[in-house]
């Protein structure tokens, strides 16, 4: 069955003939100039080689080991992958240093967290990607770039634009989306009808439905949330920060904006859903907000939309079927998280072309599909709006809405990013536990987060 | 004459002289380079580039954080907490099984196994058993019917929860070495002091504790410097929170180096990690001599 598949995709690689025009992150740049020979790719060219890439124990990921692609990638050109594959908060470490190493490091491939990005990119850690696809011997030719949703390869992959990580003058791109994500809302679609409750569509209503169901159904808390010291508090806050009109940082001054009244609303919300949520919400990381749900312990969820491969999934899951997705409750605005994985070759790499078939390879649309299949989450504009997927997987319907507010400015992810998030998060759950008052958590922040600014030379 | 005195007191210090440059090169070297460290700025996203000298800011830095004090303030109640309990609990449990209890060999082995446990592991599994909805021990409490109880999630239990893991992995060790120290007590000594008329009480405090006071001292010295440095279990457990609850200094450390990427800062916090285990070692130390003096 493999081969069969193989020799089919072998086939639709070599018949087809549309002209090269993927692979531009940047519109002002030319196609390349090779286009023309789009027959007789060769997927070989690297055979014998070994890549490995380091790439987080997260639901696509393992939709994508599981979907059985790799084999096939390894069979169509002869280069072993070996994947190392760690917990996600723990790959920066690991890569940083085989990164800094000198001569080559360990990793062809780094699967990066997109607050990452802007590190990895300014450190000089991670390769431009525009010279590969500039690169016609290497470059797929119906590989589809633009066809990658622009949201996704924004935050996944621009770096050195307007605020150092979005578009705009000098960006350039450094990764490819690939476990990227947008935030919507899940829903027990069996218990919203059996006590005839509405699908909340602002924070006023979410609010109101997570208080019910504290109050009234036994063993049912209301919306399950991240909420342990550290990155999780941080993105926790975010999460709601962006609809409530906060800020980490201000534009254009970088000044902390975390103490104003939108950001202290936001603190609020999340105090009130530690009180109505399932217990012990203060101290969950992804894996028990994950849990909460898929045991049947919270009747929201409303966080990463990659949840939805759990979701699904019989033999993690107590709630298959009984599930409904929303879009992103509004307040003041809309705007959704931008955030998840993307993919980048180390510059250290001691294979990057090798690397580079495998990053297009994985990125595919057929091979996209495949991994849908799997459980993975969706990245191509193709699959998001096709009616089929959509019959299949009504989540896609509500994705490819959400993606219109999806927040590109979601969170200021310089380089000193990873700082400024640990450290935020540890007076976000002071807040949350009730430690300090929101107010007081968010003024103590300010010192320990400007100090950053002052260190790395964006404020005075 | 003379020189044959020199050369029976120097030949010694020739045998020991590569063992002694060994240590030296692998103990003194990363401590000293450590050390220097300190006094620069050095990050961990720009390791290419040259560290920057910045005299004392990482120390005057370390000094004015309140996140710093505060996880030196948690450091010591936990390495106290450990330890007492560990040492207390640790004698009972010896006494107890001392006096040629039935099954010995049976309970040895079992007492045992939680140091064999790879620190990762316990971290995990404790991880679990606090979990507060599919946890095993809220499950016991609720269906005791006393009230849910936030292990990790509630700052003021926090630090409780982890020094609980941690009482249960090193116990044994301390068991075992009392209970080895304990059989080492000569019989003659327990007979002659019943012979006296002593009671129970009597003879521990008089004679068996007197006795195995010192392996108990470096027993203690040796868990007080394994608390110190202690790092995986926490890391697993908390990762340091709620908040700053449980942030011990080498989590700190590691944060520093790891997280906000600072070798420098975190340098100059495995520096003071140093004096300070260095300091309490000796202090335990010289009042173990003065006791044996005594």
């Amino acid at each position: 069955m493999k081969r069969i598949g193989l020799i089919a995709l072998l086939v639709v690689l070599l018949v087809s003939v549309s002209a090269f025009a993927g692979g531009q992150g940047e519109a002002e740049q030319a196609p390349a100039a090779a286009a023309e020979s789009t027959d007789g790719f060769d997927w070989r060219q690297f055979e014998g080689q070994t890549i490995v890439a380091c790439w987080p124990n997260h639901g696509h990921y393992n939709a994508t080991i599981k979907s059985g692609v790799i084999e096939e990638f390894e069979e169509l050109t002869g280069i072993d992958v070996e994947i190392d594959l760690l917990q996600y908060i723990k790959m920066h470490d690991k890569q940083v240093l085989e990164m800094s190493k000198p001569g080559s490091g360990d990793y062809d491939m780094v699967s990066m967290v997109v607050m990452w990005k802007a590190e990895y990119a300014m450190g000089g850690m991670i390769e431009p990607l525009q010279p590969f696809f500039d690169n016609p011997n290497i470059a797929v030719p119906d590989y589809d770039f633009d066809d990658l949703v622009p949201g996704y390869v924004e935050v996944t992959g621009i770096a050195g634009g307007e605020n150092i990580y979005m578009n705009g003058e000098g960006a350039e791109l450094y990764g490819l989306p690939f476990g990227s994500e947008t935030s919507f809302l899940v829903y027990r679609k069996d218990l919203f009808d059996q006590y005839d409750i509405d699908v909340p569509e602002t924070y006023d209503d979410l609010v109101e439905v997570a208080r019910f169901f504290h109050e009234n159904v036994d063993g049912v808390g209301g919306l399950t949330m991240r909420g342990a010291s550290g990155h999780h508090a941080t993105h926790g806050y975010l999460l709601h920060a962006s609809p409530f009109g906060a800020r980490i940082l201000e534009k254009g001054t970088w000044e902390p904006a975390f103490t104003k009244p939108e950001s202290i609303q936001t603190i609020e919300f999340m105090k009130k859903m530690v009180e109505y949520g399932p217990p012990g919400m203060t101290g969950y990381t992804q894996d028990e907000e994950w849990q909460a749900f898929l045991q049947g312990d919270a009747a929201m969820y409303l966080d990463a939309s990659v949840f939805t491969g759990a979701v699904n999934d019989p033999a993690k899951s107590k709630v298959v079927g009984k599930v409904g997705y929303a879009l992103h409750p509004t307040a003041k605005t809309a705007g959704s998280e931008t955030g998840g994985f993307g993919l980048g070759i180390p510059k250290n790499a001691m294979n990057p072309e090798a690397s580079f078939l495998f990053m297009q390879f994985l990125t595919m649309k057929e091979t996209e599909r495949k991994i849908i299949e799997a459980g993975g989450a969706p990245f191509r504009m193709s699959s998001v709006n096709d009616a089929g997927l959509q019959a299949k997987y009504p989540e896609f319907k509500v994705l490819a809405e959400q993606l219109k507010y999806a927040n590109p400015d979601w969170r200021p992810i310089i380089p000193e990013w990873g700082e400024i998030n640990s450290t935020i998060g540890v007076y976000i759950n002071q807040a949350l536990t009730g430690d300090k008052t929101p107010e007081e958590a968010m003024q103590d922040a300010v010192g320990p987060v400007r100090d950053v600014l002052v260190r790395a030379g964006y404020v005075d | 004459m003379s020189s044959q005195s020199l050369r029976e007191k120097s030949s010694p210090l020739l045998f020991l002289m590569p063992a002694i440059l060994i240590m030296a090169f692998i103990l003194l070297v990363p401590i000293i380079i450590g050390l220097r460290l300190s006094f620069f700025e050095w990050l961990l996203r720009n390791v290419s580039d040259d560290p920057i000298f910045v005299g004392l800011r990482n120390y005057i830095e370390l000094f004015k954080s309140e996140n710093f004090r505060t996880s030196v303030a948690v450091t010591i109640r936990f390495v106290v907490s450990v330890v007492v309990i560990e040492i207390v609990l640790g004698l009972v449990l010896a006494l107890l099984l001392e006096s040629g209890l039935k099954g010995l060999r049976f309970f040895r082995t079992l007492f045992v196994l939680p140091i064999m446990v790879a620190p990762v592991v316990v971290g995990v599994m404790w991880r679990f058993m606090y979990n507060p909805a599919y946890g095993k021990i809220n499950y016991f409490i609720t269906s005791m019917g006393f009230e849910p109880v936030g292990w990790l999630s509630d700052p003021n239990i926090a630090l409780t929860s982890v020094i609980i893991a941690d009482v249960w992995q090193w116990t044994p060790f301390v068991f075992l070495l009392a209970l080895a120290a304990l059989q080492g007590v000569p019989q003659d000594l327990s007979d002659a002091a019943v012979v006296d008329g002593a009671n129970y009480m009597q003879k521990l405090l008089k004679v068996k504790l007197p006795y195995i006071a010192s392996i108990i001292g470096v027993t203690a010295i040796l868990r007080l410097i394994d608390a110190f440095r202690s790092l995986v279990v926490i890391f697993n457990l908390t990762y340091g929170g709620p908040g700053v609850s449980t942030e011990v200094m080498s989590l700190h450390l590691y944060k520093s180096a790891f997280v906000s990427q600072r070798l420098g800062l975190a340098s100059a916090i495995a520096v003071l990690l140093l004096l300070l285990i260095i300091l309490l070692s000796l202090a335990l130390i010289i009042s173990s001599l003065k006791n044996k003096e005594k």
